[in-house]
């Protein structure tokens, strides 16, 4: 009754292909879009700057790292430091004056280059090999930058983000970094919706599912793991250059460690592989559970009276990510978005309950 | 799909009433939002420092608040991830917070330019950035505190005065965590070391700091006269027993001040005897505050947490961290009247002059352009079951401090606040 | 020459030590494919269950210490039955996930249940170091190491007793396993509560060296360099790899740090990682079936 598929007919190759062919996809994502465009102007600050913004930008590097783990089935438990190295990269270019714009793609760019070494690991093991190679490359890639003073910035090792201009606009307030994070994370989005009806996206398909068949069916496996590394490592580095600039407004070594590598690959993992709205739940879901978990159980230990020591307080929220982290895997293996799946063809049918789709 | 419909229902409502404020009280309470790390690298320290802090601040309400007004904490874990730091300060602020604290560096500097953008306060006691004495630069963040360049112009000061003032050619070794933290006081030694002629040479271990033997092992091959160590949590009592199992002497062994009871007690309290450090807050509960606090809180049984903790080195310094503010903000009161404000918390803060909590700090005096409080600080040592003071209350070298701490204030502020 | 000596024997004790983190791996590996990646946490519980015995409830050694090892030994297998079993099957990278959350959990669990704060765990070891001439040997240490020796020979003849074989037989192919009749279900967990026991001990005797507080659970990558570089699947390749890993993390930075300005121990086990993964990704000792690209 609410998505009505009945009575929808195209007329061209153009609608046929549309990206949301039912109407009422297309009036959901406008919906989203304009509260999306609207939200500093609806939303509390404190939503805007602690919720939403941060969730936009982790969204960014989820799809970043969906686009490696999940299109192309390879694992990245380094992600943070590609992050990391977009940060750092593009701070010192705003510092040395180059434009914001121009740095953001050259921080991008030197972090798709440096990303580009973590995958020719790829190419030589799979699984679990690749994964524990990355996961040294974190541990190096940390190292590297908290004993560089060039790179960190001196013994205090923080580095604080200059203020910055986009197209000759300053961007000075929190609305201001809202709306660049927002126009990054829907440039990134457009692309990661479109990439799976490319020739690339197809290849990558072809290396997820057997690349020695890929091989044998003309698609280069190495050619086409080294892009994919390539190309989600210059997104992993665009959205840490957009954490670092309107987020933390400064840079420290502990912001991309191997907690925050564990939590982009949960975030992609708890959302589901290979899906967009995958990246946005698993990215809301990972992010916000940790705080909201915090008032929840701080409520109701006050509401109940329990004399919870503050040890075991600040404990529970971990207890629960991990066994969020676990359930997940148990219960629902494909993900948040398998789950918004299963509501949405309910709602499909609804009121009826069974229906040929 | 019912059941699971009824248990969001439910968990959503729950979740909406933790977020309802407060029923409205006679007189308007002064907010404190801590947010600290209890669960990563400052487990050391936090539960005791925020148990100190809760139950000062009890005892001043039990004594009827400050001019009325009661003071409420609020307590969140940050897991030293900043950002969880920013979002529970974006929080704190929404809730009407006059002042911050976070115990934990990196998150702090990643709070700073947001409350100097903001003119929220923020404290950091022994951490953080030592340049936020220099209240020029950094109006609202007070340290309150002896800042690390002057903890270490202290120990030196010990060391040369248990030398009769005569350190040439002795050598001094530093062992530290190899981090930020550990590289902090490289200048003053080295600065002093030109000054005094002593030989000095620094060994880092890694983080986090259980395996340290072979700094260890370089460091009895460098027969050092004095050993100084700075470090901070687990690694602190890795330090101390492979000192001693490399022939130091625990009396010509001092430490930077994070390291407590606990850690002496971890290796052996016989085996520490003599064991030096740095105090910027008395230890014991023998001082007027810790007494009232037992009187008042824990004896009628609203302490926040185990009894036994009451007058340890890190409790004392929670307990000192709400006296400073309490006083600032009864100053504030007294002079710009109500609500208090930020703003007006800031002005009372800087007119703290001569304060000693009831003998849990050394006179401290902070004005506009210092805000480090005088950075005083003294040795003590321990005698097998309490830390003993060996020196008096005294500030050292400070024409040094103050030269580092105006340098990287200069370089803050010209690298884009 | 002597300051190499010391820095090598040290060592090659401290690598002992890493290497029975390590073992708990390859038991795991070795008989159900799964990479326990929460093995450092499981170590980090066996310190907390040991200081539990031993402080908290006052349990003398003789009994504290084989508790612990029972306990232990029924949360490794407990944590098989309750997670890894439904995940067969399932891509690596899911199960790599599933043990990463485990160890979230227990490193948020484990100290939520015993407190945060570092606590002592003696297990009467004295302080003074074992002198040999001019060199020093830290006797936590070498006990450790005899420990960890003791504990890889024990395995490696285990795997050769009745049980050891049914454990080999099963590491080989699981169906074939199935087919003869052998329970693959309990031989893995077997394997898992071993590791338990494997983890128990690291936790014990790491715990005494610095303490018992969340921070043994980093013992992780350093278990990973060794079992990497010693072959994910062969225990006698944990023994030397161990040795190897701890000589090399104990020399290289007593020679290139003065040099560098510190810090190059971390690269260590990282680096290690990275080579054996690009040169020779079964490692040392390991069976040569990873599937290459």
């Amino acid at each position: 009754m609410f998505y009505r598929l009945a009575g929808i007919r195209h007329t061209s190759y153009a609608a046929d292909r549309a990206l949301w062919p039912a109407p009422v996809d297309r009036v959901q994502i406008a919906a989203l879009l304009l509260f999306a465009l609207a939200a500093p102007f609806l939303l509390p600050n404190l939503y805007l700057t602690s919720y939403l913004l941060p969730w936009i930008i982790w969204s960014t590097a989820a799809l970043g790292l969906n686009l490696l783990m999940g299109w192309a089935g390879q694992i990245h438990l380094g992600y943070a430091a590609v992050m990391a190295i977009g940060a750092y990269g593009a701070i010192h270019l705003v510092r040395a004056g180059v434009p914001f714009e121009i740095a953001i793609i050259l921080g991008g760019l030197l972090s798709a280059a440096i990303g580009l070494v973590f995958g020719f690991a790829a190419l030589r093991v799979k699984g679990l090999y690749l994964a524990i190679s990355t996961l040294a490359m974190q541990y190096l890639v940390d190292w590297i930058i908290s004993h560089v003073p060039a790179i960190s910035g001196g013994s205090q090792a923080t580095l604080q983000a200059p203020a910055f201009r986009v197209f000759g606009i300053p961007i000075a307030d929190d609305r201001a970094r809202y709306y660049v994070a927002l126009a990054i994370c829907l440039m990134v989005t457009a692309f990661l919706l479109n990439v799976g009806r490319t020739s690339f996206g197809r290849a990558l398909a072809a290396v997820r599912e057997k690349d020695f068949a890929a091989a044998v069916i003309g698609v280069n496996p190495y050619r086409y793991k080294l892009l994919a590394f390539w190309c989600s490592s210059l997104l992993g580095g665009v959205a840490g250059a957009v954490l670092a600039f309107c987020y933390y407004r400064a840079v420290t070594p502990e912001q991309f460690d191997l907690d925050v590598s564990i939590q982009a690959v949960a975030m992609v993992i708890v959302g589901g592989m290979a899906s967009v709205i995958g990246s946005y739940l698993g990215a809301a879901l990972v992010l916000l559970a940790p705080i909201v978990l915090n008032n929840l159980v701080g409520a109701l230990a006050h509401a109940l009276g329990l004399p919870l020591s503050a040890d075991v307080l600040s404990h529970i929220p971990l207890i629960l990510y991990g066994g969020l982290i676990i359930g997940f895997l148990l219960i629902e293996p494909l993900g948040l978005a398998k789950v918004y799946d299963n509501l949405r063809n309910y709602f499909l049918v609804w009121p009826f309950r069974h229906a040929r789709r | 799909m019912r059941k699971t419909t009824i248990t969001y229902a439910a968990l959503a409502a729950l979740y909406a009433a933790s977020i309802v404020p407060a029923a409205a009280q006679d007189k308007a309470p002064i907010k404190i939002g801590t947010a600290l790390d209890f669960t990563t690298v400052y487990t050391f320290v936090t539960a005791e420092y925020s148990q100190g802090q809760r139950d000062y601040a009890a005892l001043i309400n039990a004594r009827g608040g400050i001019l009325g007004h009661p003071i409420e904490i609020s307590v969140v874990d940050t897991g030293n991830q900043p950002q969880r730091g920013i979002a529970a300060y974006e929080r704190f602020k929404e809730e009407g917070a006059v002042l911050c604290d976070f115990l934990s560096t990196p998150v702090s500097r990643a709070v700073v330019p947001r409350a100097l953008a903001d003119g929220m306060n923020v404290i950091t006691m022994f951490h953080g950035r030592s340049d936020a004495a220099d209240g020029k630069v950094f109006p609202t963040i007070f340290p309150m505190t002896p800042a690390y360049w002057s903890q270490a112009t202290s120990i030196i000061k010990y060391i040369d005065d248990q030398e009769k003032g005569d350190l040439k050619g002795k050598k001094i070794a530093l062992v530290m965590i190899d981090s930020p933290f550990g590289r902090e006081p490289l200048p003053v030694f080295q600065e002093l070391a030109k000054r005094l002629g002593y030989e000095f040479q620094s060994f880092p271990y890694p983080s986090p700091g259980n395996e340290q033997s072979a700094a260890w092992t370089q460091v009895r091959r460098f027969k050092p006269d004095w050993t100084i160590l700075w470090g901070a949590g687990g690694g602190q009592s890795v330090s101390v027993r492979d000192a001693i199992g490399n022939g130091i002497a625990t009396d010509h062994l001092a430490s930077v001040i994070w390291i407590s009871e606990t850690d002496t007690n971890i290796i052996g309290a016989d085996q520490t005897k003599g064991l030096l450090r740095f105090e910027g807050v008395a230890y014991g509960k023998t001082l007027p505050a810790i007494e009232a606090i037992e009187e008042q809180v824990v004896a009628k049984g609203k302490g926040a947490g185990p009894a036994d903790k009451v007058g340890g080195t890190y409790y004392n310094i929670g307990a000192a961290s709400i006296a400073l503010v309490a006083e600032g903000a009864r100053i504030a009161l007294n002079k710009e009247g109500e609500p208090l404000t930020p703003a007006k918390l800031k002005n009372g803060l800087e007119s703290i002059k001569d304060f000693t909590g009831e003998g849990l700090l050394p006179p401290v005096t902070i004005t506009a352009d210092d805000h480090q409080g005088g950075g005083r600080g003294r040795i003590d040592a321990w005698d097998g079951s309490k830390w003993v003071p060996k020196s008096q209350w005294a500030a050292a070298y400070q024409d040094i401090v103050w030269d580092l701490i105006h340098k990287s204030a200069e370089e803050f502020k010209a690298s884009g606040k | 020459m002597s300051y190499l000596a010391e820095l090598a024997a040290n060592g090659a004790l401290v690598g002992l030590m890493y290497a029975l983190t390590a073992l708990g791996i390859v038991l795991v590996f070795k008989t159900s494919g799964v990479a326990n990646l929460a093995q450092g946490a499981l170590a980090m519980v066996g310190g907390y269950v040991m200081w539990w015995f031993a402080a908290a409830l006052g349990a003398p050694l003789w009994l504290a210490i084989p508790l612990s090892l029972v306990v232990m030994f029924g949360v490794g297998r407990g944590i098989e039955r309750v997670a890894l079993r439904r995940m067969v099957g399932q891509p690596v990278i899911m199960i790599i996930m599933l043990t990463l959350g485990v160890e979230i959990l227990l490193r948020g669990a484990a100290p939520a249940l015993w407190g945060a704060v570092v606590k002592r765990l003696d297990i009467g070891i004295a302080q003074q170091p074992i002198v040999l001439g001019d060199i020093l040997i830290n006797r936590a240490y070498f006990w450790g190491g005899l420990v960890a020796l003791l504990l890889i020979g024990l395995s490696l003849l285990f795997f050769t007793s009745r049980q050891g074989v049914v454990l080999r037989a099963v590491a080989d192919d699981q169906a074939a396993s199935w087919a003869v009749g052998i329970r693959v279900e309990r031989a893995i967990g077997l394997s898992w509560g071993l590791a338990g026991v494997a983890a128990a001990c690291a936790g014990i005797l790491w715990g005494s060296v610095q303490g018992v507080d969340w921070t043994l659970s980093l013992l992780l990558i350093k278990a990973l360099a060794v079992a990497i570089l010693g072959g994910l699947d062969s225990i006698g390749g944990v023994l030397v790899a161990g040795i190897a890993v701890g000589v090399l993390e104990n020399v290289i930075p007593g020679y290139v740090d003065p040099l560098v300005g510190g810090g190059t121990r971390d690269l260590v086990a990282a680096t290690v990682i990275l080579l054996t993964i690009l040169v020779r990704p079964f490692g040392l000792f390991g069976r040569e079936d990873i599937e290459r690209v």
